[in-house]
Formats: C-alpha cells, structure tokens, sequence
C-alpha cells in the first residue's frame, strides 16, 4: 500500500513528472490518430481501386492468343459470372497540330496520372466491359459535366460518322480542354519482325474522336488510360480478328477469389500450351494488378509508424530523466523508509509504481483521445478550415467524401503494449538504481 | 531488570576505504532490556552511530551477532530483518528523516501502511488512522496534523518523528542524537515527551548522545571510543533515580 500511497504523493507534488505523462499521451495520440487515418486512407484507397479494377485479369497473353479459346475455357467455371476480352497498347495523346507536354520526370511514375501525355489505350467491347466491370457507370459518373458526357444508350462509341472514338478520363479532358467531338491523335509504336527476323519499330499515328469521359473513384487510373473500341485497336496493331490481349473477369463469389485465380491460372496455361515447356498467361487479382500502388501507401504507413515510434523513445528518454532526476532528490527518503522495514524491493516498487503511473496515465490519455480525434477528424478539419482557412486534407485531392478514418483495436493493443514497455524499462533503471542507494549514507548525512 | 531484549555480542564493524580496512567497532558487547534506558556517549567517530545501525540491523557486523530476544538476528535475510525493523524497532534521527512530501499525519500513516496489504490498509483505514491522529495528539500535534514538514518547526518535526517511530507499537527505540539540532528548550521539551512515552510503554531505549547531562537522565551509561565500550555506568541523574 504504501508504494503506491507514495508513488502518488512524489507524482502529485512534482509537476515536472508531468512532461514524461504528456510526452508518452502525445505519442500514443500520434500513432492512433496518423496509424487510423492511413488505415481508413488505405481502406478507401483500395475500395477505389477495386471499384476501377475487374475482379480478376488474364494478363501477358501471347500475340496468338485467341478470345474464342479462352473464352470458352474460362467461362466454365463455376465462380466466373462474366467475360471480357481487352486488347491494350499505349502511346502519346494529343490535339493533332500540338506537341505534347514534356515526359514525366524521373521519379514520378504513372500513378500521378492526368499530368503527363503518356496513357494506355483499351480496345475494349463496350457491353462485355460493362458486364465485368463498372464501365456503364463509369461513363453515367454525376460528377460528369454534362457538356463531357459520352452518347447515352449502349454505345457510348457511337458518332455521327464512322470516325473511331475515345473516351478520355474527365479530369483530363478538363485539363486539356477537350469536348465530345474534338480530334485528337494518338502517336504509339509497334515492333515487327522483318523479312530477315530482325526487329524494326514504326511509329504510327490515329486520329481519333473525343466521344466523351468516363469517370472511376480512382484518379491514377482515369489519368492513365482512355478507352478505344477494341476492333479500331486490333486495327492500329495490325492484329488478327479473335486475338486478346487481356481478360477481365467478374466473379459470383468475391470470397473466392483467390482460389478462382488458381483454377483459371490452370485453364490458360492448359488452353495456351503448346508442349514446349513454356507457360503462357498470368491470372492476377485486382489486389495482385495494383500491388505496387497499394503496397506504396502501406509502405507510408509503416515509415509514419516508425518516426511515431521515434517520438515515443523521445518521450521515454524524457520521463527517464525526470525520474532519474527524482531518484537523486529523494535518497533521503530511501534511507528512512529502509529504517521503518522497507527493503530495496520495496524502494524499487516505489520508484516503479511512479514510472509506471506515468505511463499507464499518459497511455489512458493518448488512447482515448487519439479515437476521438481519429473518430472527429473530419469535423476537427472543418472546424479548422473555418477557423483559420487552412484545409490540412483536401478531399478533392483523393476523391474523398470526408477524411477517412479506420481504428484498429489491434494496433491500439501494439500501441499500448508497446507504450507500457517501454514506461516499464525506463522506470525500472532508476528504480532499481534507487533500490542499490545505500540507505545508511542518507540516514548519516545532513 | 528484566532479560535483555537487544544484545551485541562481540560486535565489529570494518569499513573498506580503497584497499584499507577502517575499523569502527572493536568487539562491542552491549544489551538493552525492556524498560531500560541506555545512554550511548562518546566523541564523534567513536562508533555509537554505527552500532545503533547495526543493532537496529539497518548494517550487518563484520564479525559478532546481534540478539532479539536471545535470538540471533543479524543474519536473517533481508526481508526478515525488515520485518523485525517493522514490527519491533522504531528510530528516530537527528535530521528527523519526515518525507516532505507528506503532512504529520501522512508520515505517521505512512509507518502504519508498510506494515499491512493495500485491502489490509483499506479496510482498516479509519481506525488505523484514529491511531495516528491520537498519537500525534499525544506528542501535542493535534493542531498540526495537516501540516507539511517544511511548515513545522525543528521541534515540531522531531515530535512527529516520535509519532512515526511509536506508531507500529516497537519494543525497542534506537535515537540517534534527537536533540542535536535543537535548541535547548525544545530539545527538553523533546527528551521529556521521549522519556514519558518510554516509561509509559516500558520500552528498551538507545539514546546516542554527545550530551553529558542529557546522559545521566538515563539508567546507564555506556561510554565508546575508538569503536570501543570503555566504560559503563549507573546514570545519577533523574532518569536514573526512577
């Protein structure tokens, strides 16, 4: 009783202790509340992603890849609802007569997207895309200015000649200044073996019109790509009728995505095998196609975990001093406690009972007001913007509604655990410093 | 006299100083008995303080053994000794030794909680703290017992040292000099509350003093130098004549 009793009475008459408190609290606050808003950015992330992604694709298709064959094979399978057959090159687009913007610059990747001139073109068959994928309302987006959108009905390729036409992403097109019925020109180039085999590249140009634009929930992928009707494709890229370059694929069951793609994986390589050892095709799940994208902003989140965690060592030092600095203050209470029958495990729980107060205090404190600042953070950033007119999470930036925000009881275990921790190793070395002080020397001094 | 409640028997105390071995107590043999009051006189460095601690086992002798009880206790392990210091010995110091952090009546309880369970002490509470308001009463601090050390005065100070040291009900109290930093009013005030209480509860007492007259109101004089007892006599004071 009397540690605690003590302990108390030492905390409650040192206000300096509670830097070491305010210091683990702020900490603990830090890792909830930028560890929840990753995790909710991370978590909204991903549903845009999927919700621009097919559930499944049949990707690094061989050039003899027939539509017919795959089709036929894949479709058999209990899990997959829907088909669709891509075919995707890339290339610069442009107003013809306009040069377009410089490249991107090194370090900066086609994530950005919507800044840079090159994009990838999809030939894709309108209806089978919309039975897949979110296509149809891709194109049906309200945030769509009317005077962007693509025709209604169900081909949003259709025009009033037979011009082939694009649809462009709308941030894009905006950007551009691009309308339903602008030219534009696409320059790529394609690889042809030569009457000799050798392998010469041609740059080739198609002039195209705007049909309109099409909008996902995920910007990387609106400013990556535009979409081709896939015979004027199978056209530029001189392919043959029934070749497929990529698959998307729906599935019935989500949950069973995974175990889908190892059973598809095994029907293209059993379609394309041709008996020289080689596997041809690759079944990824949307997961697996954006790995790179999504394993960038969990990388984030664990480097933001690790500088958090800098500060808590930081906190920690500091309540290392303070109880250090009260070690020395109170030997002479060390000395008259081991005369009334306390021992040295009594002196260390003591000084123990301080630290560990502190911690569990300062724990309390940045856990619950890290969830209400993680759970508020949306209507904190309001409050701030009318305050003071600085948005610190433009929304618009991220296509999101509100700032997102996701608490994970797991992490506020590892946050605390590892809170408690570390308030225990830095206790117990001035406690157990305290409990080799030689009560006698107190006792005998002034 | 009755049997003696606290014995050393041949008791030394070396000190290591570098490669040197000091020695502070040369074979001391001392016992105290219930009721008894023991003056400790001699100069400084002589060795009273250093038996005081080892008799109250706050030191262990190099050679030699200190009886509780015709019990050898110095050798008992740490916990034991603590337990023995609890329940059986109270100190009081020259410096007082209150914690500052703590009101009179605090540092009174504080003695009570070492000696039960944080539930022990919870549901005892009351009654445990009744007992120390009563004994700060009885060393005249009824008015002070809200009051922090440093708002007392050095007499103020010693008294709830005496309260402290009462208030687990020891047989024995060991004083190091109590009166040495107080003036000489206080200082009586101070010795004649020690004495009442000692009388009254038939304690076994150490006194260590310098103070010749302070001495002779003891029962016996045990005179130290050089880390040894040279001398032992009947007090002729008041404490004597008892």
């Amino acid at each position: 009783m009397y540690r605690l009793f003590l302990a108390i009475r030492y905390l409650l008459t040192r206000p300096i202790n509670l830097l070491g408190m305010f210091g683990i609290a702020l900490s603990v606050w830090a890792l909830v509340v930028v560890v929840s808003l990753f995790s909710g950015f991370l978590a909204v992330i991903e549903s845009h992603v999927q919700t621009a992604s097919a559930d499944l694709t049949v990707t690094q298709l061989p050039d003899w890849a027939q539509w017919p064959t795959l089709r036929d094979g894949l479709r058999d399978d209990s899990n997959v609802a829907a088909l669709a057959p891509r075919l995707v090159h890339h290339g610069l687009v442009a107003r013809p007569g306009v040069r377009p913007g410089p490249p991107p610059l090194p370090g900066r990747t086609s994530l950005h997207g919507g800044d840079q001139p090159f994009v990838f073109v999809i030939g894709v068959d309108a209806a089978a895309e919309s039975a897949v994928t979110g296509f149809g309302d891709w194109l049906r987006n309200p945030e769509i200015p009317a005077a962007l959108r693509a025709p209604a009905g169900s081909d949003p390729f259709a025009g009033a000649d037979d011009r082939p036409r694009v649809l462009i992403g709308r941030q894009r097109m905006e950007r551009d200044g691009l309308h339903p019925g602008d030219p534009v020109r696409w320059t790529y180039a394609i690889s042809k073996s030569n009457e000799q085999g050798k392998v010469e590249t041609d740059q080739r140009e198609v002039d195209l019109v705007v049909a309109g634009a099409f909008q996902t929930a995920h910007a990387g992928f609106d400013g990556n790509n535009m979409f081709v009707r896939e015979d004027v494709l199978r056209k530029a890229l001189e392919l043959p009728e029934g070749a497929v370059q990529e698959i998307a694929v729906r599935v019935r069951d989500e949950s069973q995505l995974v175990p889908t793609a190892d059973r598809l994986q095994r029907i293209v390589s059993r379609a394309l095998d041709r008996g020289n050892q080689r596997s041809y095709g690759a079944v990824e799940t949307w997961r697996e196609r954006n790995a790179p994208f999504l394993a960038s902003v969990e990388h984030q989140r664990g480097l933001l975990k690790i500088v958090l965690i800098v500060i808590m060592v930081v906190a920690a030092f500091l309540m290392l001093a303070t109880l250090s600095m009260m070690v020395t203050e109170k030997v002479a209470d060390i000395g008259i406690l081991t005369a009334m029958g306390g021992t040295p495990a009594g002196v260390t729980q003591v000084f123990l009972a301080c630290g560990l107060s502190i911690t569990v205090v300062g724990v309390a404190l940045g856990l619950s007001t890290g969830c209400l600042t993680a759970v508020y953070l949306e209507e904190i950033r309001q409050g701030l913007r009318w305050a003071t007119g600085i948005d610190l999470f433009p929304l618009e930036v991220y296509n999101l509604i509100r700032v997102p925000c996701r608490i994970e009881p797991l992490w506020l275990l590892q946050v605390a655990g590892m809170a408690l921790a570390t308030g225990f190793v830095v206790s117990a070395l001035p406690a157990l410093r305290a409990a080799r002080h030689d009560p006698l020397v107190s006792l005998r001094g002034t | 006299m009755s049997a003696p409640v606290l014995t050393a028997r041949a008791v030394t105390k070396n000190y290591r100083l570098g490669k040197r071995e000091i020695p502070v107590l040369r074979g001391v043999d001392l016992s105290i008995a219930d009721g008894e009051r023991v003056a400790l006189l001699g100069a400084s460095g002589a060795g009273k303080s250093t038996l005081l601690h080892v008799l109250g086992l706050l030191d262990a002798p190099t050679s030699g053994a200190v009886e509780y009880d015709g019990r050898v206790v110095h050798d008992l392990s740490v916990k034991e000794r603590a337990l023995l210091r609890h329940r059986h010995t109270g100190f009081v110091f020259q410096f007082y030794h209150l914690i500052p952090e703590l009101t009179a009546l605090q540092n009174v309880l504080l003695a009570q909680m070492m000696g039960v369970s944080m539930f022990g002490y919870l549901g005892r509470r009351a009654a445990l703290r009744a007992q120390a308001e009563e004994l700060l009463g009885q060393v005249g601090l009824s008015d002070r017992l809200h009051h922090r050390p440093a708002e007392l005065s050095g007499g103020e100070r010693q008294r709830v040292a005496i309260a402290r040291a009462l208030i687990a009900q020891p047989r024995v109290i060991l004083a190091d000099e109590p009166t040495g930093n107080l003036d000489s009013a206080t200082a009586t005030g101070v010795v004649d509350l020690m004495f009442a209480v000692q009388q009254q509860r038939q304690l076994a007492f150490l006194l260590v003093t310098h103070d010749e007259r302070l001495a002779q109101r003891c029962d016996r004089v045990v005179r130290m130098f050089d880390g040894k007892i040279v001398g032992e006599e009947a007090a002729t004071g008041a404490g004597a004549a008892r």
